[in-house]
C-alpha cells in the first residue's frame, strides 16, 4: 500500500518536473545549438590565447638577454604569472569534497538549506584555507585568484562566472596537516556543514594539481600611484 | 486450499518486488540528472549561459590583441637590437597593480561599516561584502589600509577585533574598491537582496559613497608561494 502511494507521488513528482523543464526543453533547441556554438568559439579563442602567451613568453626571454636589469625582471614577471594564478601549479595539500544529500525526503526536514551548500560555505572554507597558509586553491578546477567571486544564481553557483555543480571538489596546496588540522577541528565549519547534512570527506596528499585560471584580469580602472 | 495461498503469496511477493524495482529505478533517475547538462536546462539559464560566454569569448579576444601588440612590440626590439626594458617595465607594473605589490589609484567606491549598540559587524560581513564588489568586478580592494591579495583572509578575534591578512582591525570598517564606479554601486545597491538593502535590514550600519580618486596602498608584506611550483 506504502509503496503504491510512494510510487505515484513520484510518478506525479517527475511528471510535473518534467512537464515544466520539457514543454521548455522542447521549444529551446535554437537557444541550445546557439549556446553549443559559442561554447565552442569560446574554446577556439581560449586555445589561440594559449598559443598567443606561450608565444609571447619566449620572445619577452629572447629580448630580455642584454642587461642584468632585464633579466631580473623578466624572470619576476614568470614568477608575478604564478602568484596571478595564471600558471598550472603542483604540490603537497589537502582535497575536500562536499555532496548534497539528495537521498532525503524533502518533506521530512524542516530546513532543507542545511542540505544544501551555498556561497557563504565556499567562501568560508576558503578563507579558513588561506588562513591555514594555503598557496593556491581551486573548486571543481576552477582557480581561486584574488578577482574570483562565488555567486548563487538561482540554484546554480558560480565561480569566475563559469557554473559548478555537485559534488564541489575542493583542491588547496599547503602544508597538508595545517589545512587539514584547521579544517577538520572539532566544531570547526567543516563538521557544522556535516551536521547539518552535507557529505564530506577530506584527504591530504603529498601532491595534487591546482589547474590555472582561465579568466581575464581587468585594469581599466586601476594606476600605479 | 493450499495451492490458492501460495498463489496469492508468490503474486503479492511479485508484486512487492516489481514496486521496489521501480521505486529504486526513479531514486536513480532523479540523482542522475546534471543540473548543468544543456540539454536540461530551462530558458532563462540558457540565455543567461549565452551571454555569459559571449562576454568570456569578448574578454578573451581582448586578450589575444593585447598579447598580439606585446609580442609584435618585443619582437621589434629584438630586430632593431634595442634594450626591451621599457616594456619588460610596462608589463611588470600592470601585474605588481593586480597583485597588490603596488600603490594604486582609481575611481570606485567606498564602503563604510561601523558597529553600533548590539550590531556588531563581523568578518562574515566584511567576507560577504568583498565577493560582492568581486562580483561587479572590483580591480582593487583595502580594508582599513589592508591590501586585499590573492591570499588574504578575514577572521574574527575575540568580539573586538577583526583580523585581515594577520592585520588586527576595529570598527569603523572603511573598504576602499577600485573599479567601475556604477557598476560597483549597482552591485552593492541591488533593493533587498543587494549588500547594503541586506545589511541595514539587519539593523547595521553601512554606507557608500563613489569617489573619483581613490587610493590603495600596496601590501605590506611579501607574496610568496612556499609548497605549490
Amino acid at each position: 500500500m506504502i509503496l503504491v502511494i510512494a510510487i505515484f507521488v513520484q510518478i506525479k513528482t517527475i511528471k510535473s518536473a518534467t512537464l515544466t523543464v520539457g514543454t521548455t526543453i522542447k521549444d529551446n533547441r535554437g537557444l541550445k545549438d546557439e549556446l553549443l556554438i559559442i561554447q565552442t568559439k569560446y574554446e577556439t579563442v581560449k586555445r589561440t590565447l594559449e598559443n598567443k602567451q606561450k608565444e609571447l613568453e619566449k620572445i619577452r626571454l629572447s629580448a630580455s638577454t642584454t642587461n642584468e636589469t632585464d633579466k631580473k625582471n623578466e624572470t619576476e614577471i614568470k614568477y608575478n604569472q604564478e602568484l596571478l594564478g595564471l600558471t598550472e601549479v603542483s604540490g603537497p595539500g589537502f582535497v575536500i569534497t562536499l555532496e548534497e544529500n539528495r537521498e532525503i525526503n524533502i518533506d521530512e526536514v524542516l530546513n532543507i538549506s542545511g542540505y544544501l551548500v551555498h556561497e557563504e560555505d565556499l567562501l568560508y572554507i576558503v578563507n579558513e584555507l588561506y588562513n591555514a597558509g594555503a598557496d593556491a586553491i581551486a573548486i571543481n578546477d576552477q582557480r581561486i585568484v584574488n578577482t574570483t567571486a562565488i555567486q548563487c544564481d538561482g540554484n546554480i553557483l558560480r565561480i569566475n562566472g563559469k557554473m559548478v555543480g555537485m559534488p564541489i571538489t575542493i583542491k588547496a596546496i599547503g602544508y597538508p596537516e595545517r589545512l587539514d588540522g584547521a579544517l577538520n577541528r572539532p566544531g570547526g565549519y567543516l563538521q557544522i556543514m556535516a551536521d547539518g547534512g552535507i557529505k564530506i570527506t577530506t584527504s591530504r596528499t603529498e601532491n595534487l594539481t591546482v589547474p590555472k585560471y582561465e579568466g581575464v584580469y581587468s585594469a581599466e580602472y586601476l594606476v600605479r600611484r | 486450499m493450499k495451492k490458492g495461498k501460495l498463489t496469492v503469496t508468490i503474486t503479492v511477493g511479485f508484486i512487492v518486488l516489481v514496486f521496489t524495482a521501480v521505486v529504486f529505478i526513479q531514486f536513480k533517475t532523479i540523482n542522475q540528472t546534471d543540473i548543468l547538462s544543456i540539454e536540461n536546462m530551462r530558458e532563462d539559464e540558457l540565455k543567461s549561459e549565452i551571454s555569459n560566454f559571449k562576454q568570456k569569448t569578448e574578454e578573451l579576444k581582448r586578450e589575444v590583441d593585447e598579447t598580439n601588440t606585446k609580442i609584435n612590440e618585443y619582437k621589434e626590439t629584438v630586430l632593431t637590437g634595442k634594450e626591451a626594458s621599457d616594456l619588460l617595465t610596462k608589463e611588470l607594473e600592470k601585474q605588481n597593480n593586480l597583485l597588490g605589490k603596488n600603490d594604486v589609484k582609481g575611481s570606485g567606491i567606498i564602503v563604510t561599516l561601523q558597529d553600533k549598540n548590539n550590531k556588531k559587524i563581523t568578518s562574515e560581513d566584511l567576507r560577504t561584502l568583498l565577493n560582492g564588489l568581486k562580483m561587479a568586478g572590483a580591480e582593487a580592494i583595502s580594508i582599513n589600509d589592508n591590501r586585499i591579495v590573492y591570499d588574504s583572509y578575514i577572521v574574527d578575534i575575540g568580539y573586538t577585533f577583526i583580523s585581515v591578512n594577520g592585520n588586527k582591525i576595529v570598527s569603523p570598517y572603511e573598504v576602499k574598491a577600485i573599479g567601475n564606479p556604477t557598476y560597483l554601486e549597482s552591485g552593492l545597491s541591488q533593493k533587498q537582496y543587494g549588500f547594503v538593502d541586506m545589511k541595514l535590514e539587519e539593523g547595521k550600519d553601512v554606507s557608500l559613497v563613489r569617489k573619483d580618486n581613490i587610493l590603495i596602498k600596496k601590501y605590506n608584506k611579501s607574496l610568496d608561494m612556499e609548497y605549490a611550483d
